[in-house]
């Protein structure tokens, strides 16, 4: 059996009217990350007269790498503030990868603050190297709020340690998302110590202040967006599921209702992140994107059993209370630029290119979808897709494996050869890490620029 | 979706930020350069002495280093030692300081602290290091005789020195009302020496006019605070001395 959310015409509209291409905020926000560095460089070159000896010369690199880290911790934690500029504009794929970046170069700065800082102090005492570890002790016994910074600092080796690629994988996610929670106390922990003990905040009120301001705006935007904005949400929709139905062996729909859905201003392309309220999924949330355009009474997510929660999906009862937070994902038509758009999805990556292909605007023949499987049972929503080609007009082509199991072969002539003017498409992409890139070379091998191939990876 | 490199990342990141750290210590001078460009902004610092009862310009004329004496604390001895140019502090440095124990932490968290505020402030006023407060008494102790040894006229031929600037001392409260002096400082001397506050009102009207010039007068003379009495004005001349003495020892004299 499979569902069909129709409200095509309908959904084309709005989404015509919520269409002003935009470039991506992400340019002008990383050269605000730059010349904060450069700041709080200028702080330490600015409260540093001298340097007389090697043992300043340490101190000196035990400060600079402190302050970048102080630095950096909140712009970490400001990634996950689910700010609407970074999630929706930005793109929470690209937003996420730019956190495990920094937060694993702060972790490493972290580290080097602490060594660099102690094995300084031991050299003023008059002591080795090898004293560095009783010269840590008596600091953090000392000195002012060093307790706290030293649980801190444990706190996040242990996170760093969670998110190893190896370890992460044998860890349950919902596990390593709690540890991962932790962050907010080590980062508080870890704040006072750069405050009482930092130099450059005790003779500079102005820096002591711009500190402040700091965290405290990170701080507001974290309560703000994580807690109340979801609150809010959630008081006003009362998502409860309506329905699940098996699209394909392996692949379900979830059908969900509440209250004005269409006033969430979700668009076709992103996801929420969904808790279900049921026994044993209450304490995590996942993304899912939405499988076809938001209707006022609907929503929609189509999933592939592949982890624990996914295959519990089936289970649901209608009237399970959903919380959700969203939407998020950049992945929407704001982001084409021309007339004609290519849709490639592989695997269950049709769920946003489904809801795309719906509502994305154009003529008859503007719109093409490619859809890659491994056989033809595994195109999940065909017959839906199916219709809406028929309904406008629209191109739908499939890939899949050959009976012998031979893959089939998305090169760039053959995506030529398929589509003549393929250079002039936007792409939108969803699918496996891997499929995505051999896509998006055969892409730019056909004449695609990068710029106008549009794709959604939560690889780190 | 340009192919990632994660090995090459790493290395990228780890060798920019280790070259970035070692290129701005290298940057970094052994000893402090400020002495040359300081020099010259000295004497706009008379702009703001009326403003400020505690006057504008504390900073003690004259060039050098300038050992003050030690001041013995329950921990250990402080000493400090002033690097002075154009009539500015320009290093503040502990040349002796607690050690041992937990002393060795305190040392180490206070005294880079209090050398940039005794810079900042250029003067004794600075505050104390929390959790370090004997080691900060003890510093501000011996940061104040080094600002008194800085006499201008152990080093009158300095060019910073020569310009003339004024220090207004502390307003010293009389039981008439309150006494300020204002002196001018020039070549390492007082040039001129005046009465900013002074009691007013009936009486002591009368008494302002009879005792404060010829105060002004002896300043000037005996070059240091140690003044006759007026008789008839002793409250204004003892106020007048106070605010005199204070303004001495921003002068550095």
């Amino acid at each position: 059996m499979t569902t069909t959310l129709a409200g095509g015409r309908a959904a084309r509209r709005q989404t015509m009217r919520r269409i002003r291409p935009r470039r991506s905020p992400a340019v002008p926000l990383l050269l605000a990350v730059w010349a904060g560095a450069a700041a709080v460089l200028w702080l330490w070159w600015h409260n540093t007269p001298s340097i007389a000896d090697d043992t300043s010369r340490i101190l000196n690199a035990g400060r600079i790498t402190g302050l970048l880290a102080g630095y950096l911790m909140a712009l970490v934690v400001l990634q996950m503030a689910r700010v609407p500029a970074l999630e929706r504009r930005v793109g929470s794929d690209r937003v996420a990868r730019w956190h495990a970046m920094s937060g694993r170069y702060t972790l490493c700065l972290i580290v080097a603050h602490v060594f660099l800082t102690m094995w300084g102090y031991a050299r003023q005492a008059g002591k080795s190297l090898g004293d560095i570890v009783q010269q840590t002790l008596d600091s953090v016994d000392q000195l002012p709020d060093m307790g706290k910074a030293a649980i801190g600092t444990g706190l996040f080796v242990l996170i760093g340690l969670t998110s190893i690629g190896g370890i992460r994988r044998l860890l349950p996610y919902d596990t390593w998302y709690h540890v991962h929670l932790l962050t907010y106390a080590a980062v508080f922990l870890t704040f006072w110590h750069q405050i009482t003990t930092g130099n450059d905040f005790a003779v500079e009120p102005a820096a002591k202040t711009f500190w402040y301001a700091l965290y405290g705006a990170v701080t507001a935007l974290v309560l703000w967006y994580r807690i109340l904005t979801p609150v809010r949400l959630n008081l006003r929709h009362r998502m409860r599921v309506e329905a699940v139905i098996e699209e394909t062996p392996g692949i379900v729909s979830v059908l969900i209702g509440g209250r004005r859905l269409h006033r969430m201003g979700a668009e076709a392309g992103q996801f929420f992140r969904w808790r279900f309220l049921a026994p044993g999924m209450r304490f995590s949330s996942h993304p899912y994107s939405l499988s076809a355009a938001p209707r006022p009474d609907m929503l929609r997510i189509t999933v592939k059993a592949i982890g624990d929660h996914s295959a519990r999906l089936r289970e649901l009862t209608p009237g399970t209370k959903v919380w959700a937070e969203g939407p998020y994902g950049a992945l929407t038509a704001q982001r084409r630029s021309k007339g004609k758009v290519l849709l490639v999805a592989g695997g269950v990556g049709i769920t946003p290119m489904r809801a795309l292909f719906e509502t994305l605007p154009g003529a008859a023949g503007d719109i093409t979808l490619l859809y890659r499987a491994n056989t033809t049972n595994d195109l999940a929503l065909w017959d839906e897709l199916a219709a809406i080609a028929k309904e406008r007009g629209a191109r739908l082509m499939y890939a899949v494996n050959s009976p012998e199991g031979e893959r089939p072969d998305i090169s760039a002539e053959n995506l030529q050869r398929k589509i003549p003017d393929i250079e002039t498409h936007d792409v939108f992409m969803c699918g496996p890490p891997g499929f995505a890139q051999s896509v998006f070379e055969a892409l730019r091998g056909a004449g695609v620029p990068a710029r106008r191939i549009h794709h959604e990876s939560f690889e780190m | 979706m340009r192919k990632s490199h994660p090995v090459r990342r790493v290395v990228l990141a780890t060798a920019a930020t280790v070259s970035g750290v070692v290129l701005l210590l290298s940057l970094k001078p052994a000893s402090d350069p400020a002495a040359a460009s300081t020099a010259g902004a000295a004497p706009q610092q008379t702009a703001g002495a009326q403003d400020s009862p505690q006057g504008g310009a504390q900073a003690p004329a004259g060039s050098g280093t300038v050992t003050g004496d030690a001041a013995q604390t329950q921990y250990g001895a402080v000493q400090v030692r002033l690097t002075v140019s154009g009539g500015k502090i320009t290093k503040a440095e502990a040349v002796q300081a607690p050690k041992g124990g937990v002393s060795d932490q305190k040392t180490q968290l206070a005294v880079p602290k209090l050398n940039q505020e005794a810079v900042t402030a250029q003067n004794a006023d600075i505050d104390t290091v929390s959790g370090a407060t004997y080691t900060s008494e003890g510093y501000k102790k011996s940061l104040q005789s080094a600002l008194d040894k800085v006499k201008p006229a152990s080093s009158g031929s300095s060019s910073g020195a020569a310009q003339a600037r004024t220090v207004t001392g502390k307003a010293t409260q009389t039981q008439y009302g309150p006494v300020q002096v204002r002196i001018t400082v020039s070549g390492g001397k007082i040039t001129k020496a005046e009465a900013v506050q002074a009691p007013k009102g009936g009486v002591s009207d009368q008494k302002t006019q009879l005792a404060v010039p010829k105060l002004n007068q002896e300043a000037v003379t005996a070059q240091n605070a140690d003044i006759d009495t007026v008789s008839g004005a002793t409250y204004t001349s003892e106020g007048y001395k106070k605010s005199l003495q204070s303004a001495l020892d921003q002068a550095g004299g």
